[in-house]
C-alpha cells in the first residue's frame, strides 16, 4: 500500500492548533495501543473520527473496534487487554454510566485500559454541557482518575495514563470538560513519536490469557480469595500517586512540561487557596493572579489524580493555610461538591486545617467569571465555613 | 509461577459447576424436512443435493437426486417447480433456482455417462408395469433397483410417454430424454412395446403372470369440446398433433389455428405452431391471472407472438367462405372446488367472431374408465388409488394420469416411486417405508440468515425469439459452472445440518461437542439456553423440553 506523500502524522513535533479533544486523539495515536474499542457520543465524538482519520491514512495502527453499545465497548476492552493488548476507548456521561457495571469488571480484573472521558451532564435533562458529575459518580470502581485542564494537558495526560496503567496494572480515566476543553482550540506541541516509544516501553504483563497456558480469569472463587483481590487492588492504588509523579516527572525531562498529582500554582506562602479539578482552574489561575496583584495571598491547588486521592499531598498542600475554597463543577445531590466532601474527609485530622469553603462552581456548565471568583475570595476570606455548600452563578 | 497467581488467575475450571442442572430443555440435532421437500414432488431430498453440489461433490448430487427421481436432466427442464414456490429464501429475496440446479446436475451425468448401480440383491419376484411413461418408469426404476425383475408393457412404439408424445423438443430434447431412459433400462428392465393391454381381462391375466402389477396407462382419450364437432376435418386432437412428426403437422395445420384450452398443452401446441410459422390464438375460458399453464409458458408464449383470447369460449363454428367463423363469448370463469370443475357463466352481449382455418381443443385428457374402472374401482373421473397406489384388486397398484389429476411429469414420477415402495413392503422384500403425513416443514423463522450471504439470483439465458421460432431448438438454456456454484450458495439448507459448527461455538457453556458427522451435548453443563437453537443457520436444531422425572 502506497502511504500518502505526506500525510498529517508526518507533521510531528511541530506546535499544532488543536482542540482537546483533537489533541487527546494525537496522544492516542502516538502511544499507539493494539485495540480501540469506542462508540461515538457526543462529545467525545472527535476522538473517534480523529483516530479514524489517522487510520485512513496508516498514521494508526489499532484494530478499532466499532460495537453497538459503550457496554459492549468497554467488554470489548477488557478481553483485548485480558489478551494482552494495550487498549484504549474514549468516551462521555451517558456512555461512561453504561459502561458502569463493567468498569468494576476492568478494575477487579486489573486490565491497564486506558479511557478518555468527556466531562457532560448525565441527562435528565437532556443537556451537553461540562460538569464532572459523570466520571465522579464512578468513584468507587477502582479506576485511576486524572482530570485534564487544557489541550496540552489532555494530551500530556493520556500518553502518561499509558503508562501508570501499564505499571499499576490498573485501568486509567482522563476526564476533561466538554467544549470548554473538549472544543477549545489552543496551540498544543506534540511530542516526538521515538520519545513517546520511549516512554511507554511494551513491558511484559504479570498474567494474560494464553491459550498454552491453561489459566483463567475471573473464575468465581471463594470469599477469602475475593477479599484478597481487594487487598491486591488497594495496594496497587497505593502505588499510584508516585507512579503519577514519577511519569510526570520523567515526561517533564523530556518535554519541559511536569504534571503531578497535585497542580500548585503560588501557593508559596498563600493564605487563600482555590481547590478545583479541570478547566475552572483556568479561570482559578486568572482570580489568583489578580489577587496578588492588590495584595491578597492567593494560591491555586489543581487536583490533578483524583483516585487514588493523594490525601498526605492535599494536607502538606494546604498546611499553613487559612482559607480553602472548593470548586466543584459538578454536584452530588444530599452531600454538595465531591471535591469538598473529599477535602473535608483528608484534612480532617490535619494538625491545622484551613477553613474550608464548599462552592458549587458552573455545574451545568454555567459561566463562572473571574470577577466571581475574587468577589468570593474576599467575602470568604475571614468568613466561617457555611455548614451547605454555597452556590454560584 | 503458580505460587505468584492472584486469584484472579486460576487454574480453576467451571468444570464442578454442573450448570446442566439448570435445564428444562435440550437441545436435539434433528434434520427436518425444508418446505421444498414437503411441496416436491417426488420428496426430492433438495437442501441434501444441493449442499453436496455446494461442496463440489456433483456425484454425490446427483445420486442423491436419483433416489427418489431418475429423470434429473428432464426434470430440470420441465418440471413445474412448486419446490421454488416454497422456497424459504423467497421471504429474504428471492427463490432459489432449484429446478435449473437440478438440471445442472443431470445434464452433468449424462455427460459423465454416469450409470445406475446394479441391484445389492436380485429377487425372484417380478412385477409388471402398464405404461411407459414417467409414472411407469419412475416404477421400474425403483423396483429393479430394489433386484424386483421388471416387464415394462408399452402400447405405443416408444418409451416415455408424454415426454415422448407430447412435449415439444423445444422445452425437452430427445436425446436428454432418451439418455435419461436408457440409464434406467440398463438396470435390466425388460421391455414390451407396441404391446397393448386391451381389456380388463387382459389385466388380470397379466397381474396373474407376476407377483404384483402397476398400472400407469396414463389418460390416453381427449375431453371433447361442446358445440365443436371432433369429426369434422377442420379439428384435430392436442394429443395426436403434438405425438405427429413436424411434416404431418404442418399438413395438418391451416394459416391461421385457434387453440382452445390455457394449459401447458395448449401453449405447447400454441408455441409449435408458431414454429412452423403459422398465425396462432389461443382462446382459453380462464381469464388472464387464472390460466393454469406455468407463468414461464405463457410469458415464451406471448413473446413468440400467441395471440390470447382469454375469459371466452367457443358458442359455434360456421365454415365460411375464407375458412371458418368461429361464433365466440365471453365468460366469467369460477373454479370449482375439486380438480377439473369449474364454472363459466357467460356475459351477456358479448358475443364476438374469430376466423380460422384450423381448431386444435386442448382441453385435457381423460382416463378410460370403460376398460378398467369396474374391475379397479374409480373416483372422480380417474382409478381409485390409496396410499402408494393400491387399488381394490389384489397386487395391482394404479399411477400417474389414470390415477390422479396431478397432471404433471414430476407428480407421475412421485407416484411411481411411492407404488415402487409400496409393492417392494406388499412383496416383503422391503421393510415398509413410512407413509406418514408430511412432518411440518422448517419455517422461515427458524432460519438465522445473518449466516446467510446476500447474493443475488443466478439466471440462465433464453434463446432469443426469432432463434426459436426459426426450429425447435431448446428455448431455456443451461446455467454455467460459476452461476451454478453461486445458486447454490444461495440454498438455507433448510433443516439440514451443514456442519458449520455455530453450535459449538457458541455455546456459553462449552457443552456442544463435535462428533464425527454430529454433535453430541454435554448434559452435565447444557442449561437449555437455546443459544445454538438461535444461532443455527439451518434449523436443524431445536429444543425439546425436558420433563422432571
Amino acid at each position: 500500500m502506497n502511504a500518502p506523500a505526506k500525510h498529517e502524522a508526518d507533521r510531528l513535533h511541530e506546535m499544532q492548533l488543536l482542540s482537546g479533544n483533537h489533541a487527546v486523539a494525537w496522544g492516542v495515536c502516538l502511544a499507539a495501543p493494539d485495540v480501540a474499542p469506542v462508540y461515538p457520543i457526543t462529545p467525545q465524538t472527535p476522538i473517534l473520527e480523529k483516530l479514524i482519520a489517522f487510520q485512513a491514512e496508516g498514521a494508526f495502527q489499532a484494530e478499532l473496534v466499532t460495537p453497538e453499545s459503550e457496554h459492549s465497548a468497554m467488554a470489548a476492552c477488557i478481553a483485548a487487554a485480558a489478551a494482552g493488548a494495550r487498549v484504549f476507548t474514549a468516551t462521555s456521561s451517558q456512555g461512561l454510566m453504561l459502561m458502569h457495571e463493567l468498569l468494576h469488571y476492568a478494575a477487579g480484573a486489573r486490565m491497564p485500559i486506558v479511557m478518555f472521558n468527556v466531562n457532560r451532564t448525565p441527562a435528565a435533562p437532556w443537556g451537553f454541557w461540562p460538569d464532572q458529575i459523570d466520571s465522579l459518580s464512578q468513584r468507587d470502581t477502582g479506576w485511576v482518575q486524572l482530570y485534564s485542564e487544557s489541550p496540552q494537558d489532555s494530551l500530556d495526560t493520556v500518553i502518561q495514563a499509558f503508562r501508570v496503567a501499564e505499571a499499576a496494572e490498573l485501568p486509567v480515566m482522563v476526564s476533561h470538560d466538554a467544549f470548554y476543553v473538549s472544543h477549545a482550540v489552543e496551540p498544543v506541541h506534540l511530542p516526538q513519536p521515538e520519545a513517546v516509544r520511549s516512554f511507554l516501553p511494551r513491558t511484559a504483563r504479570s498474567f494474560t490469557l494464553d491459550p498454552a497456558r491453561g489459566q483463567s480469569l475471573g473464575a468465581p472463587i471463594g470469599q477469602v480469595d475475593w477479599n484478597r483481590t481487594r487487598r491486591d487492588l488497594e495496594r496497587a492504588m497505593g502505588g499510584v500517586e508516585a507512579l503519577v509523579n514519577e511519569a510526570g516527572a520523567l515526561w517533564g525531562n523530556i518535554t519541559g512540561r511536569t504534571g503531578g498529582a497535585l497542580d500548585l500554582y503560588r501557593t508559596d506562602g498563600a493564605e487563600l487557596v482555590f481547590v478545583t479539578m479541570g478547566s475552572m482552574a483556568g479561570t482559578a489561575r486568572e482570580a489568583v493572579d489578580r489577587l496578588r496583584a492588590d495584595g491578597v495571598a492567593a494560591g491555586l491547588l489543581r487536583v490533578r489524580l483524583f483516585r487514588p486521592l493523594p490525601a498526605e499531598a492535599l494536607r502538606a498542600a494546604l498546611a499553613g493555610v487559612d482559607c480553602a475554597i472548593v470548586l466543584d463543577r459538578n454536584h452530588a445531590p444530599g452531600t454538595g461538591g465531591v471535591l469538598h466532601q473529599e477535602l473535608r474527609a483528608a484534612l480532617f485530622d490535619a494538625v491545622s486545617p484551613p477553613r474550608l469553603h464548599g462552592c458549587l462552581a458552573g455545574v451545568g456548565g454555567v459561566n463562572v467569571p473571574v470577577e466571581r471568583l475574587t468577589a468570593l475570595a474576599r467575602d470568604l476570606a475571614g468568613a466561617r465555613p457555611a455548614p451547605n455548600p454555597l452556590w454560584l452563578e | 509461577m503458580d505460587d505468584h497467581l492472584s486469584p484472579l488467575w486460576t487454574h480453576l475450571t467451571s468444570a464442578g459447576r454442573r450448570t446442566g442442572t439448570w435445564r428444562s430443555a435440550l437441545p436435539v440435532w434433528e434434520n427436518a424436512p425444508s418446505p421444498c421437500l414437503v411441496a416436491c414432488p417426488v420428496e426430492g431430498r433438495i437442501a441434501e443435493w444441493i449442499g453436496q453440489l455446494r461442496a463440489g461433490d456433483l456425484r454425490g448430487a446427483w445420486e442423491t437426486l436419483c433416489d427418489n427421481n431418475p429423470f434429473p436432466a428432464v426434470a430440470g427442464r420441465i418440471c413445474h417447480h412448486p419446490c421454488e414456490g416454497a422456497c424459504n429464501r423467497n421471504e429474504l429475496d428471492e427463490t432459489v433456482g432449484i429446478c435449473a440446479l437440478e438440471r445442472f446436475v443431470g445434464d452433468a451425468a449424462l455427460a459423465e455417462g454416469w450409470a445406475f448401480a446394479p441391484p445389492a440383491q436380485e429377487r425372484d419376484l417380478s412385477v409388471a408395469v402398464v405404461g411407459g411413461g414417467p409414472a411407469g418408469l419412475s416404477a421400474a426404476y425403483q423396483l429393479r433397483r430394489r433386484g424386483f425383475r421388471v416387464v415394462l408393457y408399452e402400447r405405443s412404439h416408444a418409451l416415455g410417454g408424454l415426454m415422448h408424445h407430447a412435449i415439444p423438443p423445444y422445452r425437452l430434447e430427445r436425446a436428454v430424454l432418451e439418455a435419461e431412459i436408457a440409464r434406467i433400462l440398463a438396470l435390466g428392465v425388460e421391455v414390451r412395446l407396441n404391446a397393448e393391454v386391451a381389456d380388463a381381462a387382459a389385466l388380470a391375466d397379466l397381474r396373474g403372470r407376476h407377483d404384483a402389477l402397476f398400472l400407469a396407462a396414463g389418460a390416453g382419450l381427449p375431453r371433447r369440446l361442446p358445440g365443436l364437432d371432433h369429426d369434422a376435418p377442420w379439428v384435430m386432437e392436442s394429443a395426436a398433433f403434438l405425438a405427429a412428426p413436424p411434416e404431418l403437422q404442418a399438413e395438418r395445420a391451416g394459416a391461421h389455428v385457434v387453440v382452445v384450452g390455457g394449459g401447458s398443452a395448449a401453449m405447447d401446441v400454441a408455441r409449435t405452431l408458431r414454429r412452423l410459422g403459422r398465425a396462432v390464438t389461443v382462446l382459453a375460458l380462464e381469464s388472464d391471472g387464472q390460466l393454469p399453464a406455468q407463468p414461464v409458458e405463457l410469458a415464451q408464449a406471448r413473446e413468440e407472438g400467441v395471440r390470447f383470447e382469454t375469459g371466452a369460449r367457443l358458442v359455434r363454428v360456421a365454415p365460411g367462405q375464407e375458412g371458418l367463423e368461429l361464433e365466440c363469448e365471453r365468460v366469467t370463469f369460477t373454479p370449482g372446488d375439486r380438480p377439473g370443475s369449474f364454472r363459466a357463466d357467460p356475459v351477456p352481449g358479448s358475443a364476438f367472431r374469430l376466423r380460422a382455418d384450423t381448431i386444435i381443443p386442448a382441453i385435457g385428457q381423460e382416463a378410460d374408465l370403460d376398460r378398467w374402472g369396474t374391475m379397479l374401482g374409480a373416483r372422480g373421473g380417474v382409478i381409485a388409488a390409496g396410499p402408494g397406489g393400491r387399488t381394490r384388486a389384489e397386487g395391482i397398484h394404479a399411477g400417474g394420469d389414470i390415477a390422479s389429476h396431478d397432471r404433471f411429469v414430476t407428480a407421475a414420477i412421485g407416484m411411481g416411486k411411492r407404488a415402487a415402495q409400496a409393492i417392494a413392503a406388499e412383496l416383503g422384500a422391503a421393510p415398509a417405508e413410512a407413509l406418514t403425513a408430511a412432518p411440518e416443514p422448517v419455517g422461515f423463522d427458524r432460519i438465522n440468515t445473518a449466516h446467510h450471504e446476500r447474493l443475488a439470483r443466478q439466471r440462465a439465458a433464453e434463446l432469443p425469439v426469432p432463434e426459436r421460432l426459426s426450429g425447435f431448438a431448446l428455448v431455456q438454456q443451461a446455467l454455467g459452472v460459476d452461476a451454478a456454484r453461486d445458486e447454490a450458495r444461495r440454498c438455507f439448507s433448510c433443516g439440514t445440518c451443514i456442519f458449520c459448527d455455530n453450535c459449538h461455538f457458541y455455546c456459553p457453556d462449552m457443552a456442544v461437542a463435535r462428533l464425527a458427522g454430529s454433535y453430541e451435548v454435554n448434559t452435565d453443563y447444557c442449561k437449555g439456553c437455546g443459544l445454538c437453537v438461535a444461532e443455527c443457520p439451518t434449523g436443524a436444531v431445536h429444543m425439546r423440553e425436558e420433563k422432571t422425572p
